[in-house]
């Protein structure tokens, strides 16, 4: 056993000893678990190192070591040994508890306050939030497992869709808190069913807002002004760049990044129900995503040399200190850059891909919502939680933990990068991320990276057919189910 | 009677050691094998309902530019890796066994990669062919080595072979090490009597007889890098635009990530089929060339 581990042990507290103890006396198949979730906390970066342990699970026996079986008896001694510490926690009667997977490894820190708070207040319900390091994987092989939490707390995104098309999550129609949160996230939220369907099934609880980040200092040094047109945007990166200086750096070694762009220029440029219809055969991607794939091969004028060789550390690194002016990610990088820079002062803009300044909207989607399960037993419970994270007070919180922007309606104080987006905010003038309808196994990102490395003449028409034949392949079941769907419903009228 | 007694007891020793070992084998390795083939004819997401969609899969699979890609870039990848692995750890074995200065430490350094994680490993190399590698390549004006190498679809391949055989060149030593020390003594001085040196030593005397060496080698480079993952998870993702995606990052990632459960279970099949059939090919071919003194 390593001696990280045991440290670890010593300072914990005690809610989570009480937590450990309790979970030994279920089952002893849970010990590797908790030992790796631990151990994954501790060292963040060995995310794939648990993947790989899950990896196991397809074949691939070899990486079933003798190693992974050392581990596995070692922390089996450590749960024991923790089991003594906590003295044996008794079980009371009479108190409910709430399990609760959360799965942004950023927002630990601030689940463990919210926990603590909510723990003090309530007698009768505990609640135990577990934030694993790649949360969505580890969540996935639970449902594999049916060893399903109470409330997941999640993004709205197609994982979203499909847990939803599994019939995993309940419906909360009848949650009061509902009725604060803004009309354009639920939107997102209904708008991320494969069919409509009754009943609303998740709570959104905040946002984060993509678009341009810029360096404040370096705008105001020279004078340049916020642009809301294409036209202005590409003028004044011409501008940067004749001053010597580097409009954008990007960080597509990372090919998620290459969404960045792509998600906060389609917002302008392409219909936000876009993949809806096209599953229902009204039209294809080549005649909507035309225009936003020409202007991001147009943004690499602008961008360092070979973009490709960069990642998303090395981009924020970059921009953090200094070295280029502007850079197109999400708020959602800012507390990655801080921590490079703590003293950079970053404030940002929406990306304005159209050269009408009306069509150009916030890139905004619902990072963290809240869904209860079907199998949670009991849902007044839950909702109990649900309302205590409703608190403004716990939402102003988040926030100023996070740079999160509240789904909830009210008077919350932003974080200062979030200026040039608040009146956008404020107004409601936004649409999701539409990477958020892409299945993640198509890897759209890959496909974008690929199309921008592309320098052959005809590189746009194969991306935009490959576009589509992939679509078609990848979404098979639910264009099926989206048209049986539509054909039934027009048989009804 | 005394003797068969014996005998019947040496007999439940042995099933007493094996059938729990037969057991946990086939619970833990077999069982998961057979549920993955189940899965294989369903559109299994990893969870929730499915339906059983046939056969379907497995011609999806044939049809799959990605997945085609997938196999390609591995078996070169497996090909090339193999090559480089044996060549190079066959040399360096022999100069360790040879009469020189300082073996053990030198024996010792060369295993070090062995020992470190192929992440860890991958992480120090992405850093290296990011930054130090183009810096070095920009100072001296060579322009092939001025960007980095995992950015480009051509040369990102051999980074990861790069990578690969420097970790697995160690293990390879030492077990053709061993191979080269049970050769007797007696062959070299019988074959210097004929006059054999240098290069004829080598090619009549040592290789043949090292050649369940050889075998055992090859066998089980070209299966593990087969099944290529640390490396690329830690140097490419899979990228630059898909170019470096071995079969097993490819079932892990659209498997679990992705909704392709069943699908790639098919594939996961498939590529067991193919590993078998290239492991027994090899032991085959290689099984003839074996010279017993």
């Amino acid at each position: 056993m390593d001696r990280g581990s045991a440290v670890y042990f010593c300072v914990m507290t005690k809610s989570k000893k009480y937590y450990i103890a309790k979970q030994i006396k279920l089952t002893q198949k849970k010990h590797i678990k908790i030992y790796n979730h631990i151990r994954n906390k501790q060292k963040g970066r060995e995310t794939e190192e648990s993947a790989l342990r899950t990896g196991a699970f397809f074949g691939k026996e070899a990486y079933m070591t003798s190693k992974t079986k050392v581990r596995g008896i070692a922390a089996a001694a450590i749960m024991l040994a923790a089991a003594g510490l906590a003295g044996c926690g008794s079980e009371d009667d009479g108190v409910t508890t709430i399990k609760m997977l959360q799965y942004k490894p950023e927002a630990v820190d601030a689940f463990q306050e919210l926990e603590t708070r909510f723990n003090e207040s309530h007698e009768d319900i505990r609640l135990e939030i577990d934030s694993p390091n790649d949360a969505m994987k580890i969540l996935k092989t639970q449902l594999v497992r049916e060893d399903y939490p109470d409330i997941i707390a999640i993004g709205g995104d197609i994982n979203y869709s499909n847990f939803l098309d599994a019939e995993l999550l309940a419906d909360i129609s009848d949650f009061e808190g509902l009725s604060d949160v803004k009309e354009a996230y639920l939107k997102m939220d209904k708008e991320l069913e494969y069919v409509p369907m009754d009943g609303v099934y998740a709570l959104p609880y905040m946002a984060n807002a993509a678009g341009v980040l810029y360096n404040r200092d370096i705008f105001e040094e020279h004078g340049w002004e916020i642009p809301t047109t294409w036209d202005e945007f590409i003028s004044l990166c011409e501008e940067i760049k004749s001053e010597g200086i580097q409009p954008l750096y990007f960080g597509y070694k990372d090919v998620w990044t290459c969404l960045a762009p792509w998600n906060a220029m389609a917002v302008d440029l392409a219909p936000s129900d876009v993949c809806y219809q096209v599953n229902a055969g009204n039209t294809t991607f080549s005649e909507n995503y035309r225009e936003v794939a020409e202007k991001q091969k147009q943004l690499l004028d602008y961008a360092q040399n070979d973009p490709f060789a960069y990642s998303y550390n090395d981009a924020c690194t970059a921009f953090a200190r200094g070295e280029a002016a502007m850079y197109v990610i999400g708020s959602y990088a800012v507390p990655q850059i801080q921590s490079v820079n703590p003293d950079i002062n970053i404030d940002s803009f929406i990306f304005p891909a159209s050269n009408d300044p009306e069509k150009n909207i916030l890139n905004s989607g619902n990072d963290l919502q809240f869904s209860i399960m079907n199998k949670c037993e009991n849902k007044e419970a839950a909702y109990e939680v649900l309302r205590f994270f409703m608190e403004d007070e716990n939402i102003q919180y988040y926030i100023d933990d996070q740079n999160a922007v509240p789904c909830k309606e009210g008077d919350f104080e932003l974080a200062p990068m979030l200026d040039g987006m608040k009146s956008y905010i404020e107004e409601g003038k936004l649409a999701d991320y539409q990477d958020h309808h892409y299945p993640a196994e198509m890897s759209v990102d890959a496909m974008i990276q690929t199309y921008l490395m592309d320098d052959s003449e005809d590189a746009l028409d194969t991306f935009m057919q490959r576009f589509d034949t992939q679509w078609t392949r990848y979404n098979r079941d639910i264009i099926r189910k989206v048209q049986e769907y539509t054909e039934e419903h027009s048989g009804n009228e | 009677m005394g003797k068969k007694k014996m005998k019947n007891d040496r007999e439940r020793t042995f099933a007493l050691i094996t059938i729990p070992i037969v057991l946990l084998f086939f619970c833990f390795n077999t069982l998961p094998l057979l549920k993955g083939v189940f899965y294989s004819f369903t559109n299994f997401k990893g969870y929730g309902s499915y339906d059983i969609v046939g056969l379907r899969n497995y011609m999806d699979l044939f049809s799959d530019s990605r997945v085609g890609n997938s196999y390609l870039f591995t078996i070169k990848y497996a090909v090339v890796c193999t090559i480089i692995v044996n060549v190079v750890s066959l040399i360096l074995a022999l100069g360790l066994n040879s009469k020189i200065k300082g073996k053990t430490v030198l024996r010792g350094i060369y295993f070090i990669p062995n020992i470190l994680g192929g992440l860890v490993v991958g992480y120090i190399f992405s850093f290296f062919f990011t930054y130090i590698l183009p810096a070095v390549g920009q100072t001296l004006g060579i322009e092939a080595l001025s960007s980095s190498m995992l950015s480009s679809t051509k040369t990102a391949w051999f980074a990861i072979v790069l990578v690969g055989a420097w970790q697995s060149i160690a293990m390879n030593t030492i077990i053709y090490i061993s191979g080269l020390q049970t050769v007797p003594e007696d062959v070299y001085e019988a074959g210097s009597l004929d006059g054999a040196t240098g290069w004829r030593k080598f090619k009549n005397l040592t290789f043949p007889l090292i050649i369940p060496f050889f075998t055992i080698n090859m066998v089980l480079c070209m299966k593990n890098f087969l099944m290529v993952f640390d490396q690329i998870m830690a140097l490419t993702k899979g990228g630059p635009s898909q170019s470096t995606e071995s079969i097993s990052f490819l079932i892990y990632n659209n498997g679990i990530d992705g909704g392709q459960f069943g699908f790639q279970s098919a594939n996961a099949v498939v590529f067991f089929v193919v590993i078998v059939a290239i492991s027994v090919c090899q032991m085959r071919f290689m099984g003839k060339k074996e010279e017993q003194l």
